[in-house]
């Protein structure tokens, strides 16, 4: 699985390359438009301006979203440096799917209980402390956001790792960047220097969209942000989405014009840094050729155990779920609880309507967003990839709360807004763009030479599909599907908003009861968000495991999803 | 002086080399002929201090008189040449041939030392272009220049032949034995085509490490 198809040979089909095209683009800029228009309102600009809560919002945003951002981005590269040709790096690969899938609610509820002055942290040290009730500090919802930040950074450092590994994984690309590292050891460089020197100055520009998308996700991100981030005021994204909700239309336009803001700001603050990194290069130029060898370090092993610790973290926060929502009565500062209860389990089991909406969303939405992607990469020359990321990126670089009211406007003008196949529409603008993403690195490197192959032999482009290429591209496809429904059962915002309060999933159910303080089932409903996803994904898992056994060429679709 | 004395290597599977023995002196080559994938490289691998953990292996390897298999790769002073020039795509030919030279002089007098090099390789005035910008040829000689300019003991060549054109092929092949004899460094040669022997090279047939001079 080697060849590229040229565009060439697809240019027959190229009057179809507007389908697909259109199919993904139009809603989005069509929600991009409508968003922006919303706030194109001089009164709300006003309103937003001299709003008193406005300043501090916006600081609290650009303060949580920066330093999240950059302390994530710093891990990625002590962890990287660190681990890279050791053994612990295979097992780093191996966890981060795993880790990656889980919601960033299902992860923020979680932490949100480890972290809290009455969580299972607080317990463990409270005999060491002597405390015999809560201490009295704010550790999630804290007014400097660092809850939040911790939250953000934990959710953030393993996509950042995988959007490395996968630039390792690219055929051709990683060898080069291994042999890189045997050129300068040669040469007398040690791995970290290396690192420093020859690996991340090219791997740091290849990164910008991933650490682009981190950055403009931690700036504008409202779930975990409603579970982990302050309140009095809360970050701009959050006051822009309950701005949103309000049955005003002035207020309306109000959180448009803040989410407009946000989305501009972000722009700004990302053409600064792309501004500041040409004179940066010259300097670090000079220090990267200067010819001094430092000693090689010995690796130090408080990198693997803090390594080690950060990522048990991910384990403890689900065990955390799952121990809270058969949590009855427990005292502080007990470390178990004196009465176990099925109280939130039962709860769950009476929301089957929004267990059933969840799946029947996701199993859809994972579905079209999977028909689109195919039909993209059938349909387009290759060469229309390099806008398709573009179109990808859209809805991970546009913030939720700016796409969402816009998607919103578009529900209310074709009269889908509060009905499930509104529900699917938005969440397919979703699944498509990241099934893409998924599918493009092994559907794009399928060896043409089999078509022609099975052209040869009589056969329709049909039969090519259904008996040769789509069995043989099974396992990057399911792991695509996984990935769409995984979008789909996380989706917060657009099933709010497009569901008009009337539809509920596991997600808002969730998030909802965070909110409300009832944590038992609130953590139900979060470990129920982690899982349903975990299940398709082990599922996909599966589909590989039988593809490889089967001979077929296991692509690496999963990685691709950096 | 490179010596190898009593090389084994094996993959859990079978054995690639048994108890090889070899001197190569200062300026001259040691090649080794086999098809691709026999293992050629995993030799050169030993040599460098690069092999994966999927190949065992034991052996002396010194140089000049001293042991160098227990010591890392960047310690053993030993260049290589892959197929690829693998020049830093985000330097200049300059930066990748100033991240070479050991430290010491001011920036002036060590791009003067880069620029000394590119002139003896007919590559004057190419020190601010960018390695995409190069032939495959310039690029093949700049990769030469920046493993030579580190002052290494000895230099490995993996196939550093197989990518170019005949004619190209030829003219670089000359220039890399010249710069080794004049510079007496011993060299290790991996390849599968007759025609890259350099005259008077001692020659190792894989696997059977039948040897001729």
């Amino acid at each position: 699985m080697t060849q590229r198809q040229t565009p060439s040979q697809v240019s027959s089909k190229a009057p179809w390359w507007i389908m697909p095209g259109a199919v993904f683009g139009l809603p989005l800029l069509a929600a991009l438009w409508m968003g922006v228009a919303q706030a194109a309102d001089t009164a709300a600009w006003s309103a937003l301006l001299t709003d008193s809560q406005f300043p501090h919002a916006l600081r609290l945003s650009l303060w949580t979203g920066t330093a999240a951002s950059v302390l994530a981005l710093m891990l990625t590269v002590i962890t990287v440096t660190r681990l890279h040709g050791t053994r612990h790096w295979h097992t780093l690969q191996a966890a981060l799917s795993p880790v990656l899938a889980v919601p960033h609610a299902a992860f923020a509820l979680g932490l949100a209980l480890l972290l809290m002055p009455s969580g299972w942290l607080s317990r463990c040290i409270a005999p060491l402390m002597g405390w015999l009730s809560p201490p009295d500090v704010a550790t999630v919802q804290d007014p400097w956001g660092l809850g939040l930040i911790l939250g953000l950074v934990f959710k953030e450092l393993p996509f950042l790792l995988l959007n490395v590994m996968a630039q390792f994984q690219k055929v051709g690309q990683g060898a080069e960047l291994e042999r890189h590292l045997q050129v300068a050891a040669s040469l007398g460089y040690d791995a970290r220097s290396t690192w420093l020197r020859v690996l991340w100055p090219q791997l740091l520009p290849r990164l910008a969209l991933p650490v682009l998308a981190v950055w403009a996700y931690s700036l504008t991100v409202v779930d975990m942000a409603l579970v982990l981030g302050p309140t009095q005021p809360p970050t701009l994204a959050v006051l822009a989405w309950q701005w949103l909700q309000d049955s005003s239309d002035a207020v309306n336009r109000q959180g448009a014009a803040a989410a407009l803001f946000l989305t501009v700001t972000m722009l700004a603050a990302a053409l600064l840094c792309a501004a500041a990194a040409v004179p940066l290069r010259g300097v670090f130029r000079l220090r990267w050729t200067r010819g001094d060898r430092p000693a090689a370090s010995p690796r130090s092993p408080i990198s693997v155990v803090f390594a080690g610790l950060l990522a048990s973290v991910y384990p403890v926060v689900l065990a955390l779920l799952l121990f809270t929502s058969m949590v009855g009565v427990w005292r502080y500062p007990s470390l178990w609880p004196s009465v176990w209860t099925d109280a939130a389990w039962q709860a769950v089991a009476q929301s089957v309507p929004a267990l059933q909406l969840t799946a029947l969303l996701a199993v859809l939405s994972a579905s079209s967003g999977l028909l689109l992607a195919v039909a993209w990469m059938e349909l387009t020359p290759p060469h229309f990839d390099r806008y398709a990321p573009v179109l990808a990126c859209m809805p991970m670089l546009v913030p939720g709360v700016l796409l969402v009211s816009g998607l919103y406007q578009l529900a209310l003008w074709w009269h889908v807004d509060g009905t499930v196949w509104g529900l699917w529409l938005a969440h397919s603008l979703y699944t498509a763009p990241y099934a893409w993403v998924a599918l493009a690195p092994a559907y794009r490197c399928f060896d043409v030479r089999l078509e022609q192959t099975s052209h040869a032999l009589g056969r329709r482009h049909a039969a090519f599909l259904w008996r040769v290429k789509w069995p043989m591209l099974s396992a990057p496809m399911a792991s695509a599907f996984a990935v769409g429904f995984a979008v789909s059962v996380t989706q917060y915002l657009s099933t709010q908003f497009i569901g008009a309060g009337r539809l509920s999933t596991v997600t808002t159910q969730a998030l909802t009861l965070a909110s409300g303080g009832q944590r038992n089932v609130a953590a139900a409903f979060a470990l129920l968000q982690a899982l349903l996803p975990a299940g398709v994904f082990a599922a996909a898992w599966w589909v590989g495991k039988r593809a490889a056994a089967r001979g077929v060429p296991v692509s690496n679709a999963e990685t691709a999803t950096a | 002086m490179l010596e190898l004395n009593g090389i084994h290597l094996a993959t859990s599977e079978r054995s690639l080399l048994n108890n090889f023995h070899a001197q190569v002196a200062p300026g001259e080559v040691l090649t080794v002929m086999g098809q691709s994938g026999c293992g050629k490289s995993s030799l050169l691998a030993y040599i460098a201090g690069t092999l994966t953990a999927a190949i065992r292996a034991s052996g002396q390897v010194r140089l000049n008189g001293f042991e160098v298999q227990h010591l890392p790769t960047m310690q053993r002073r030993i260049g290589i040449l892959f197929q690829d020039d693998l020049l830093f795509p985000h330097m200049t030919v300059h930066d990748n041939l100033l991240f070479a030279l050991p430290a010491g002089g001011s920036r002036a007098q060590r791009i003067a030392q880069a620029d000394a090099a590119l002139r003896s390789a007919d590559l004057a005035g190419l020190g601010g272009r960018w390695p995409a910008s190069l032939s495959g040829g310039q690029r093949a000689r700049v990769s030469v220049l920046r493993a030579l300019l580190a002052q290494p003991r000895a230099l490995l060549l993996d196939e550093p032949f197989s990518r170019l054109d005949t004619a190209l092929r030829e003219r670089f092949r000359s220039f890399v034995f010249e710069r080794l004899r004049s510079l007496n460094i011993p060299a290790v040669l991996v390849t599968h085509d007759a025609q890259d022997l350099p005259s008077g090279t001692q020659l190792v047939h894989w696997p059977n490490q039948a040897t001729h001079a």
